[in-house]
């Protein structure tokens, strides 16, 4: 009998908190979601500029990205093989890029509107809360992955119709790394976003 | 002439696709299984190029020139054809809700819908579902092989190929007149190309190694559908 008890305590005392940690990660989510959505709706014309556009990507989401995290998954086995400078140049780089592929992927939706379906808990303090974004011509499926390891719940990947944003640059990185080493890397960032 | 080109090329892909998976299944499993990849960078250049030169500039004229309910209609009647073949592997895959779905859809679509032009369904609950051959394969449990890039039609696994050849023989269209096929074929791939210039640009401004960011994307796209599949099947 006790041991019923203590199992089941044990169990809630698992599952309490798991719930609690999902509320808040769906919550900053939808908060995101509603500060875009508000200020396209306000201005429609937001989605057709290209600048305007990445303003609020920048001062509206950004925020709420960990990029030195996504930089260090995206970069894989050769994260600790840079040195402090390099990975600094890395993620500087890579957000600026992380910016201009969100805003291009914000461009000419009509009607945006992001709905919260659920939310999993991957671990203690890691959770994934899936979304679906209305305004194109299907509804698109988007999961963003959050952690509260660093305190307060950022976002460390994205993924769209199952495709992870860091596992397809992880990828890329490895290969271009593999060829002209972390330098190239930061001269290839470099170079696309100066386009 | 050109009518003996069909299964000539179907062969050579169904060759490629078989022959090869054997070999691949192999290996051991890397981040993304790729051993012919100097030859489908190879592909992977002409093809864009072709993009560039031919099939982006027809795009965005037909997305200029044509109003929006008029590519939408093409879409819809090639998407109706479509939903019996989506309808047909979701059976296969053992998805009878699923499959009534689309089999609802194209009854409607191509009654209420107007032989197909426009999609009634989706304002019905009747949503358009995913399914193709390929992921069928995949349902069953057959690996996804090496990656490939075909010759216009791009990106690929050794499966998807046999899925991609299996639903060209099996589509009504096929057993057509030349010009019919041939028409009817470009007229659906221009609607392909227009409907997916967005994506396609996102990929040019976002990808740093194009041919390397495309593989992943696709390979991981591929292994979601199958997943989603088999947990459809799962839960009938």
């Amino acid at each position: 009998m006790l041991r019923i008890v203590f199992s089941l305590g044990l169990l809630f005392a698992c599952i309490a908190p798991a719930q609690a940690q999902n509320a808040a990660a769906e919550d900053l989510v939808r908060r995101m979601a509603a500060e875009v959505t508000m200020q396209v709706r306000k201005n429609p014309e937001v989605v057709n500029s290209p600048s305007q556009l990445a303003a609020l990507v920048d001062q509206r989401l950004m925020p709420r990205f960990d990029f030195n995290r996504i930089t260090q998954m995206a970069m894989g086995r050769n994260w600790p093989r840079a040195s402090g400078g390099e990975q600094g140049q890395v993620t500087a780089e890579f957000s600026k890029l992380l910016v201009r592929t969100y805003s291009n992927a914000l461009a000419g939706l009509k009607d945006l509107d992001v709905q919260v379906r659920d939310s999993r808990s991957n671990s203690a303090a890691d959770v994934t809360v899936r979304t679906q974004m209305i305004g194109r011509a299907k509804p698109v499926a988007i999961d963003y992955t959050l952690s509260n390891a660093t305190g307060g719940w950022r976002v460390y990947d994205v993924t769209v119709e199952g495709v992870s944003l860091i596992t397809a640059y992880r990828d890329e990185f490895n290969g271009i790394v593999g060829s002209s080493g972390v330098p190239g890397l930061i001269a290839v960032l470099k170079q696309k976003n100066a386009k | 002439m050109i009518r003996s080109l069909r299964p000539a090329l179907l062969a050579v892909s169904l060759f490629a696709g078989l022959g090869l998976s054997s070999v691949a299944c192999a290996q051991s499993p890397v981040a993304h299984n790729d051993p012919i990849e100097p030859i489908n960078r190879g592909f992977f250049a002409v093809n864009e190029a072709l993009d560039t030169v031919i099939f982006k500039p027809v795009a965005t004229v037909w997305n200029t020139v044509l109003p929006q309910p008029v590519r939408a209609s093409v879409s819809n009647v090639f998407g109706n054809l479509d939903d019996v073949f989506i309808g047909a592997n979701h059976l296969l895959q053992g998805r009878g809700k699923d499959a009534m779905t689309d089999f609802s859809r194209v009854l409607i679509n191509s009654t209420v819908g107007l032989a197909g032009l426009i999609d009634v369904a989706s304002t019905q609950n009747l949503p358009k579902g995913e399914g193709d051959f390929g992921q069928t394969l995949g349902v069953w449990g057959a690996e996804p092989g090496f990656y490939m890039v075909l010759p216009l039609l791009g990106p690929s696994t050794a499966r998807d190929t046999v899925g991609r050849a299996a639903r060209v023989v099996s589509d009504p269209r096929y057993y057509l007149a030349d010009a019919w096929y041939y028409s009817l074929t470009g007229l659906e791939f221009v609607q392909i190309k227009a409907d997916n210039v967005d994506n396609a640009n996102l990929i040019d401004t976002s990808s740093l190694d194009k041919y390397a960011f495309t593989r992943n994307l696709y390979l991981q796209r591929r292994a979601a559908v199958v997943q989603s599949g088999r947990e459809a099947a799962g839960a009938r």
